[in-house]
């Protein structure tokens, strides 16, 4: 969400054209390669990323990261702003990231229908649920541009268009109830997951792979976090204690994945959604264990940057233009499968998928803020 | 008014006696050819014959034969296996809600519609032999989709949906794409039973029979760990890949298959349903007996 932090850093570009690494760019960076890595499914390297510690994926670091800059965006904007301009600042977000979606699916589109005929195996037209552009083309170009035809892996951005639409509403709860807003978010949510509620897909029936009722809890729950007020000196007055259990939550989420200790929606009581780990619908075992992992690593980059400097600077450059990262990162994604598919998977395939992608995904960073520094 | 009234009578009359011939006219079995020999003996064998006496016909299952293109010898689709929680969801109520999960053969892909995917084509050859009974079938497949993926689905949607019946549509992607077996087994057998203590009855309906794989050998490893699954869980399995293999060489010149070459075209997807409605309704007479005797 490069422009978001982009427009709330000093605008004095004369000095400066990018900013300096921090932490929230540094685990953006985090989480941009490892989603990388986790939308390639089988790759050696995969056993590496977050979520096979724990119950939570990288999705849940991107979508908090991605509330606390709005705040920093909403905390930048001068108290005099009418709602109707903090609006549209806020919301034009929503259309960058919605044109972002297009462009990117139909180039996976694309790139399925090449390896298709290259590979001269039709099968391959119906990965990651693509059958339907292929196979019902009317119905489903209709559904790629409403959002509800979403291919496999290329799921998360629709919830991001949302979220963003959701932006002017959150910016003008926090500016007039600042109170309500939490509780608010955490009652949408609970409802949700009692009644099992999700945006249904066409012409593919089904829901959301993200639902966009139950994520915005961890969107809004970063946008509390980030900035400055009563919820950062509570923070600041219990750090340690904050830490100690975000600890044993990190620990007692290693434990339990290591064991394979996964509810079974089939047994757990009713409304189950509370009781298992489902990512759909964003369950409490993911929220907590997110929330834990944020209470323990938060803060841990002072460390970082003191002693691997050249590494927290590199994700840093990625987090900060995590759009554009994005965007190249989930095609190279799906290159990466079909790759692995058409040249049987080893150890060094994987290493030159790995070794490809972090590279095109730091030269799609290094462009974008060369391009910064000639506009200025 | 009293005009009014008795026309509308006689009008609603009418559309008794028309709704009413529309409905023989849909039971009525569309002229059985020779070929369909062989499925009439099935019918009875399985005591499909709904005598007004008997009470095993007081749940109002009429089996349907097999159309013509599509006859297959019953023991060819299935071996009889109990569908406890579906008989007594038709003894207690009038509806019945089904939940079709698999992948691009339960979405359709091929099929001219979404009208002649084996869901929809299924709905209506259920309602037709379950006379008064409301049948829901939920689509829940995702093309390309293996074992793995589609069991964690299941598992929600199970419970969001809360079906009497699930149909599992498994095996070819998994095949396809070299998944362990071992590993497909374990998925399948866990889901199965966790289906079932929640009193949920599963339908596996196995891989697709294409020429194209007709030697692969991990193709038949699947294959058989489905028939290892269903021997041992006593679960009905509809054997898809022997049903259509049988059509293929009985009937060389009838086209089943899509312009790819793998998925079934709206012929093949109204065998598919014929097939999988043949087996399950067999299954509620054969478990509809037990009780009385």
């Amino acid at each position: 969400m490069n422009d978001v932090a982009i427009s709330a850093a000093p605008r004095d570009r004369k000095v400066k054209t990018t900013r300096a690494p921090n932490e929230i760019d540094f685990w953006r960076g985090i989480a941009l390669v490892s989603i990388f890595m986790n939308h390639i499914p089988g790759l050696w390297y995969e056993q590496f990323t977050h979520k096979n510690f724990g119950y939570t994926d990288s999705a849940e670091l991107f979508v908090l990261l991605a509330g606390w800059s709005l705040r920093i965006l909403v905390d930048s904007q001068p108290r005099s702003l009418t709602p109707l301009r903090l609006s549209l600042r806020l919301g034009g977000r929503a259309v960058s990231i919605y044109a972002a979606q297009l462009v990117i699916t139909t180039i996976a589109i694309a790139l399925t229908a090449t390896a298709a005929l290259m590979l001269n195996n039709a099968l391959i037209l119906q990965w990651n649920n693509a059958a339907a552009v292929f196979d019902e083309p009317v119905t489903a170009h209709i559904g790629i541009v409403i959002l509800s035809h979403q291919l496999g892996y290329f799921d998360i951005l629709p919830l991001y268009v949302v979220l963003m639409m959701m932006g002017p509403i959150i910016g003008l709860i926090y500016r007039y109830v600042p109170a309500a807003l939490l509780p608010l978010s955490l009652a949408i949510w609970a409802a949700t997951l009692t009644f099992g509620v999700n945006i249904p897909t066409w012409p593919v029936e089904g829901r959301w792979f993200f639902d966009p009722l139950a994520w915005q809890l961890i969107f809004v729950t970063g946008f509390v976090l980030g900035g400055t007020g009563a919820a950062q000196s509570a923070i600041t007055r219990w750090r340690l204690p904050i830490r100690v259990l975000g600890g044993i939550v990190v620990i007692l989420g290693y434990v339990g994945t290591v064991l394979a200790w996964y509810p079974e929606p089939l047994e757990v009581p009713e409304p189950f959604l509370f009781f298992v780990a489902n990512k759909t619908f964003l369950t409490p075992l993911r929220y907590f264990h997110a929330l834990g992992l944020v209470a323990f690593f938060g803060g841990s980059f002072v460390l970082l940057i003191k002693y691997l400097r050249p590494i927290c600077r590199f994700f840093s450059m990625l987090g900060r233009n995590s759009l554009y990262v994005f965007c190249v990162g989930s095609l190279l994604s799906l290159s990466g499968q079909i790759v692995r598919f058409a040249i049987a998977p080893s150890l060094l395939i994987d290493t030159i998928v790995v070794i490809v992608g972090i590279s095109a995904m730091s030269a799609t960073a290094w462009v974008s803020e060369w391009r910064t520094r000639l506009r200025d | 008014m009293a005009y009014t009234s008795q026309g509308l009578k006689a009008g609603l009359l009418v559309v008794a006696a028309l709704g009413l011939g529309t409905a023989w006219a849909q039971l009525a079995p569309a002229q059985p050819p020779a070929d369909a020999v062989q499925a009439a003996p099935a019918k009875e064998t399985n005591g499909a014959d709904p005598a007004p006496a008997d009470p095993p016909s007081a749940n109002g299952v009429v089996q349907l034969p097999l159309s013509a293109q599509c006859s297959v010898p019953s023991k060819e689709i299935a071996a009889p296996a109990p569908l406890p929680a579906m008989i007594a969801k038709l003894e207690s109520g009038k509806s019945l809600r089904i939940l079709a999960i698999g992948s691009s053969s339960t979405w359709g892909v091929g099929a001219t519609s979404r009208q002649k995917n084996y869901p929809s084509q299924l709905e209506t050859m259920l309602e037709k032999s379950m006379k008064d009974v409301n049948v829901e079938i939920v689509n829940r497949g995702v093309s390309g989709e293996t074992t793995e993926t589609t069991s964690d689905r299941l598992r929600t949607e199970a419970v969001l949906i809360k079906p009497d019946l699930v149909l599992w549509q498994l095996g070819t992607n998994d095949a396809v794409q070299h998944v362990d077996v071992e590993t497909f087994e374990h998925t399948v057998r866990k889901t199965i039973k966790a289906l079932r203590r929640k009193h949920i009855d599963v339908v596996l309906v196995g891989l697709q029979y294409t020429p194209n794989y007709s030697r692969d050998e991990h193709y038949f490893a699947i294959r058989d760990a489905l028939n290892r699954i269903a021997t041992d869980l006593n679960v009905l399995y509809v054997r898809r890949y022997a049903a259509m293999e049988f059509i293929a060489r009985t009937k060389a010149n009838m086209k089943m298959l899509s312009d790819d070459n793998f998925h079934l075209n709206d012929l093949g997807y109204q065998c598919m349903a014929e097939h999988i409605a043949q087996a399950v309704t067999a299954n509620l007479f054969v478990r509809r007996k037990k009780p009385a005797s």
